[in-house]
């Protein structure tokens, strides 16, 4: 679970959110703090893809949005993360 | 390390720094800055740069294609160089401190130090679970207390086997703490140390009563040495509770208290 678009995108599931808020965001909830680099690098590849976009803000700090089909994405990777721990989780009580 | 970064983030292709260098550097004003951050963001700055010129050299154009690449060359070569110096710059500068590239788990919370008897004039080398309280008879208010007398003292034990349900014919048996009980007694008589014993420093003796239905006690148990076991036996038995209750029904209750003789404060001045 180190992709950071999926983190962010989990981050923003929760409300809008700035740079520096997704990166403490996902510290909490994940444990893995995101380096500026990646988080932006990760940001622009989201904004890109249409799954984020930026909110009107006055101030320097830019908040930004989850989309309709960044959540569907969200969705569809944490069901596939889904089965994978099922599967890894029934495996290893059977070993 | 903040100057360092955004001289770093200059490296990111205009396009890049048009769009999102504001909010960047707001967010470097936000964050306690590393190497690491540093090494992140030159990492990702040449990995945007180089997928900008590679973009760049897919698109149809009239130029030659080694005047595309030469840009390409040319600026890998350039930025390999400036890494280089930001670098040991960057490590002459940090090198006399651990360098923080990962945060450092935190430690586990120190343990809670283990209670203290107050007075160690009484039981220097007891730790009970209540003994932060005061000795003697309890402030009012204190739902637990420490009972001493004349080099005898009462404990309450932890029991492992809270909260156990005895039946004993159609009679239900409750266990519960003897702290639990605090709040219901009535009389409570302390045992004198026994005299003309030969014991010397501290002996200890359990004694596992029962609280009746109508709050009079029975002794069911007693381990320890025989002339401190009867004169806790006969001290315990005339102690009287309030009724008890469980759940709205009346029921009996299984006890334990360990009474402490220390003969070096019998007949001395430390009872309060």
């Amino acid at each position: 679970m180190q992709d950071p678009t999926i983190l962010i995108l989990a981050s923003l599931a929760d409300g809008d959110k700035h740079g520096y808020a997704i990166m403490e965001d996902i510290l909490v909830f994940a444990g893995i703090r995101l380096g500026p680099g990646t988080l932006y690098g990760a940001i622009c590849r989201l904004e890109e893809r249409g799954w984020i976009r930026a909110v009107k803000s006055e101030s320097r700090r830019q908040p930004y949005r989850i989309t309709a089909e960044g959540s569907q994405h969200l969705k569809e990777q944490l069901a596939l993360l889904g089965q994978v721990v099922r599967t890894g989780n029934r495996r290893v009580r059977e070993a | 390390m903040r100057t360092l970064i955004r001289w770093a983030a200059g490296l990111y292709p205009a396009r890049w720094r048009n769009r999102y260098a504001a909010e960047f550097d707001a967010l470097l004003d936000d964050i306690s800055p590393s190497l690491g951050d540093l090494c992140n963001v030159l990492g990702h700055a040449m990995r945007v740069r180089a997928t900008t010129h590679i973009d760049a050299c897919l698109v149809p154009t009239l130029a030659s294609p080694m005047t595309l690449r030469m840009p390409l060359v040319v600026s890998m070569s350039a930025h390999a160089l400036m890494i280089t110096l930001v670098l040991c710059a960057a490590l002459g500068y940090v090198t006399p401190m651990p360098l923080p590239l990962a945060a450092a788990p935190l430690p586990p919370p120190a343990p809670d130090p283990p209670p203290q008897v107050t007075d160690v004039r009484v039981f220097p080398n007891a730790l009970t679970s209540y003994s932060s309280l005061p000795l003697g008879e309890g402030a009012p208010g204190d739902s637990v207390r420490l009972y001493v007398a004349d080099g005898v003292g009462i404990n309450f034990p932890s029991l492992p086997d809270i909260g156990a349900v005895f039946w004993r014919g159609d009679a239900e048996w409750r266990v519960w703490p003897g702290q639990a009980l605090e709040s219901f007694i009535v009389r409570r008589v302390l045992p004198k140390y026994p005299r003309g014993t030969n014991a010397r420093g501290a002996v200890s003796v359990f004694v596992e009563y029962l609280v009746m239905r109508d709050g009079s006690v029975r002794i069911l148990r007693t381990s320890g040495p025989a002339p401190f076991t009867s004169t806790a036996r006969s001290a315990i038995e005339q102690w009287v509770y309030r009724p008890l209750e469980y759940e709205n029904r009346p029921c009996q209750v299984v006890s334990r208290v360990e009474v402490r003789f220390d003969s070096e404060f019998a007949n001395s001045d430390t009872s309060l």
